[in-house]
């Protein structure tokens, strides 16, 4: 648990110097991210020999004391929230159009990457409260790094979520007024079928679904995201929606009465195949190119939100492996695709979609890593993506009733193959003979290739991958 | 004797919504935001009446005081200051979702069991153990620290927020004499009460919180009268008063994982002595901060 603590403190510990000594800023954030990182993977393999660590905070008991714990599937999501944001972070330093060695990107970033790892780890329903507080501010903190510009985004991601967070707090504060704890443990014990556990779950689930931007909640997303500057929309899109969606998981699981949950789990699963379709046809239909890639993570949050239904509805832990490399896969294919949006869009210096027009012959680089994560998004083989989507194919095809559930997922996987070749195709185009090539930078389209061969090669560890998974999500 | 109690309930539980419907719906953004601070005052003494004078100190210091500050001051800003903007019918369907709400909760709340909770009674247990003995302070500063850890770096992170943006240049118009004399009486005794709240807070209500937001005002009525010095970002000594409270309190933290019993728990002996360290740091951060969040212009943050 040590490891753990280690990398949950050390990212934080290093925003807080930066922001005094303003020295070797981003060097600094980077060397405690790779250090973190490495702490990360200790606690994971430490989890290996001893799988359900529990931390009772400040020596207390229960029920007074914070939980931690930990498991291989959150340590696992610690991993790659720390490679995520070191991935990141030597874009934003190594890119010509980052946000500079000095900026508050840094120290924000470092919080970021605590106020994650900090909610992986509770088990604690108000302690949760607080961690997404600090993840919305950070978020539009982040968001209005870009200036002027993204300032109404911002206020909006601003305003949308802190309703959804006082949602969250008065389902949490019914929760604690019926049952008198705050532990998860301690609640899925005590918690029975009443009108009120329904109503403070609901009011949850509201605010939960609100900040994950799962639909039809989700409005606010592709401005926050697409108006952020490229490696804050890469974070953004890549961790930040996951958290809620990870104590939506637990919560659901862990509390709900099991006839509750198949009702919500069925809504669902219908909210989910809407998502699939209705972000798919924004992308496809959005003149811009970072609005294209923020549309694509409504319509993925809908294969999450399709897995959690059917979790739910049939009552079945196992498809929270499918669940967890679908965040995972999103998370790495996106921050690819987002890098190299970002970097196509900085390079053409326009906005719009149409500048990627033969990006192909001038930015070979970016334009593959796109198509990679692109690949991984629509679940070709053998990408994690495609791990992902097997996964929960399986029990869907074994039963001639679940088969319509099926066809939802397929009809997904066509629509996005649709948006991410509206870019392929374009980038395909020819250039005009006349215009001049644009200057490149090699480093910085390598850096936006390096998270989506990360997820291509998930491949090859699947097997160990989704042991970790599952026993990290079936404690 | 109950009578009085009903009458006095009664009159201020109508005197919050009648505020807060003064707040929501009234045409003239400046007597909105003067209802919205009554309404902070009202509230904190409803939290006293209802036996949480830890609430009520810390919703009139903030809710009301700060709050208010910071939105009169944004008011300044606008360029249309007679009428409210937006959407004609968002109040009424807010109005009606919030009621639908209400209707709910009062039901589910109703139906709630009397009693303390089970954490409660938990918490009353360990209060000795816990190197303080005021239960509010033993439960942020003990039992529950890693949240007040986080809420400390909240408050942090809005500061940074609020770097980013750019922010107008702040000129005050010169205060008159009597103003200045008053300011120059009231700031010194805002800190001598923060202090005292802080010292008060192992034993009684008060603590970091509401102690850095007695200060703070303290800080922002003499900003408002022109004599703070400036506290520019770019002073080193600045940003270690605002970073020393959450920098000392993850060291602790770390530092009761690596060499005592784990995280954040404090060894019986020096607990008390760990609390108040936290909680001076603590209210040093909060104070400046909370200053510079209400009332800071461009020239000390954006660099």
């Amino acid at each position: 648990m040590n490891w753990a603590l280690l990398s949950l403190a050390l990212p934080l510990l290093s925003a807080f110097w930066v922001l005094l000594v303003r020295r070797a800023v981003s060097e600094t954030i980077l060397f405690a991210t790779l250090v973190s990182l490495t702490a990360a993977l200790a606690a994971f393999y430490q989890v290996q020999s001893d799988p359900v660590q529990t931390l009772l905070l400040g020596d207390w008991t229960l029920p007074l004391a914070i939980r931690f714990e930990l498991t291989s599937l959150n340590a696992l999501l610690m991993v790659l929230t720390a490679t995520i944001h070191f991935l990141v972070g030597l874009y934003n330093r190594f890119s010509r159009h980052g946000s500079g060695r000095y900026s508050d990107y840094w120290p924000l970033s470092a919080v970021l990457h605590s106020a994650l790892v900090a909610l992986w780890l509770s088990r604690d329903l108000f302690n949760w409260y607080v961690t997404l507080e600090l993840l919305t501010l950070v978020a539009v903190a982040l968001v209005t790094l870009s200036g002027p510009k993204a300032y109404r985004a911002a206020l909006g991601y601003l305003v949308l979520s802190l309703i959804a967070s006082l949602f969250y707090l008065l389902g949490v504060a019914l929760l604690y007024g019926e049952y008198g704890v705050l532990d998860l443990d301690r609640l899925s014990a005590l918690a029975v079928d009443s009108a009120n556990t329904r109503l403070a779950l609901l009011l949850m689930v509201l605010g939960l679904m609100l900040k994950a931007a799962l639909w039809p909640l989700y409005l606010w997303l592709p401005d926050a995201h697409a108006n952020a500057p490229t490696a804050v929309s890469a974070l953004l899109s890549a961790l930040v929606v996951k958290g809620p969606l990870f104590i939506l998981w637990l919560t659901l699981t862990q509390i709900a009465p099991v006839e509750f949950a198949q009702q919500l789990g069925l809504i669902f699963a219908l909210f989910g195949s809407v998502a699939l379709l209705s972000g798919a046809w924004s992308a496809l239909r959005t003149p811009y190119l970072k609005t294209l890639v923020a549309y694509s993570t409504v319509a993925q949050l809908g294969y999450a939100l399709i897995t959690l239904g059917l979790l739910l509805r049939w009552q079945t832990p196992e498809l929270a492996t499918a669940l967890w490399l679908f965040v995972i896969a999103h998370a790495l294919a996106k921050v690819s695709a987002f890098l190299a949006a970002g970097e196509m869009q900085a390079t053409f210096g326009s906005k719009e979609l149409i500048a990627v027009r033969g990006a192909s012959q001038s930015m070979p680089l970016a334009m593959f890593a796109f198509a990679v994560a692109g690949g991984s998004l629509i679940g070709l083989p053998p990408s994690g993506g495609f791990l992902a989507k097997w996964i929960l194919l399986q029990p869907l095809f074994a039963e001639p009733a679940h088969w319509p559930w099926a066809l939802a997922i397929l009809l997904g996987t066509l629509a996005s193959a649709a948006y991410v070749f509206r870019v392929v195709a374009l980038a395909f185009d020819r250039y005009d003979v006349e215009t001049e090539l644009p200057q490149t930078d090699a480093l910085a389209q390598w850096l936006s290739l390096l998270p989506a061969l990360v997820v291509w090669g998930l491949a090859l560890i699947s097997q160990p991958l989704m042991l970790w998974l599952s026993t990290g999500a079936n404690p | 004797m109950a009578v009085v109690d009903w009458v006095y309930d009664g009159l201020l539980a109508l005197l919050v919504l009648g505020l807060a419907a003064g707040a929501l719906y009234s045409l003239s953004l400046y007597r909105a935001v003067v209802f919205y601070i009554a309404l902070g005052l009202v509230l904190a003494l409803v939290w006293a009446r209802l036996g949480a004078p830890d609430l009520a100190l810390a919703e009139a210091a903030i809710g009301a005081g700060l709050t208010g500050v910071l939105l009169l001051s944004a008011l300044k800003h606008q360029p249309n200051k007679a009428r409210l903007m937006g959407w004609p019918w968002l109040p009424g369907l807010t109005g009606i979702a919030i009621l639908l709400l209400l209707i709910m909760m009062v039901k589910a709340v109703w139906g709630l069991p009397q009693g303390m909770a089970a954490v409660g009674q938990a918490a009353l247990l360990a209060v000795p153990e816990s190197g303080v003995e005021h239960p509010v302070t033993a439960v942020l500063l003990n039992f529950r620290a890693w949240d007040t850890l986080l809420e400390v770096l909240v408050v942090l992170l809005a500061l940074l927020a609020l770097r980013q943006l750019t922010l107008p240049d702040e000129t005050f118009p010169d205060a008159w004499p009597l103003l200045l004399a008053w300011s120059r009486l009231l700031a010194p005794l805002s800190l001598l009460l923060g202090i005292y709240l802080l010292w008060r807070g192992a034993d009684a209500p008060g603590g970091a919180f509401q102690s850095g937001a007695l200060i703070a005002a303290g800080l922002l009525m003499l900003r408002l009268v022109g004599l703070s010095p400036a506290l520019p970002w770019s002073r080193f000594g600045v940003r270690l008063s605002i970073l020393i409270g959450p920098t000392i309190f993850l060291l602790a933290a770390m530092a009761t994982a690596s060499l005592g019993a784990g995280w954040l728990a404090f060894p019986p002996d020096w607990s008390k002595a760990l609390i108040l360290l936290i909680e001076v740091a603590a209210t040093t951060s909060i104070a400046i901060s909370l200053a510079l969040l209400v009332g800071s212009d461009s020239r000390e943050l954006n660099q």
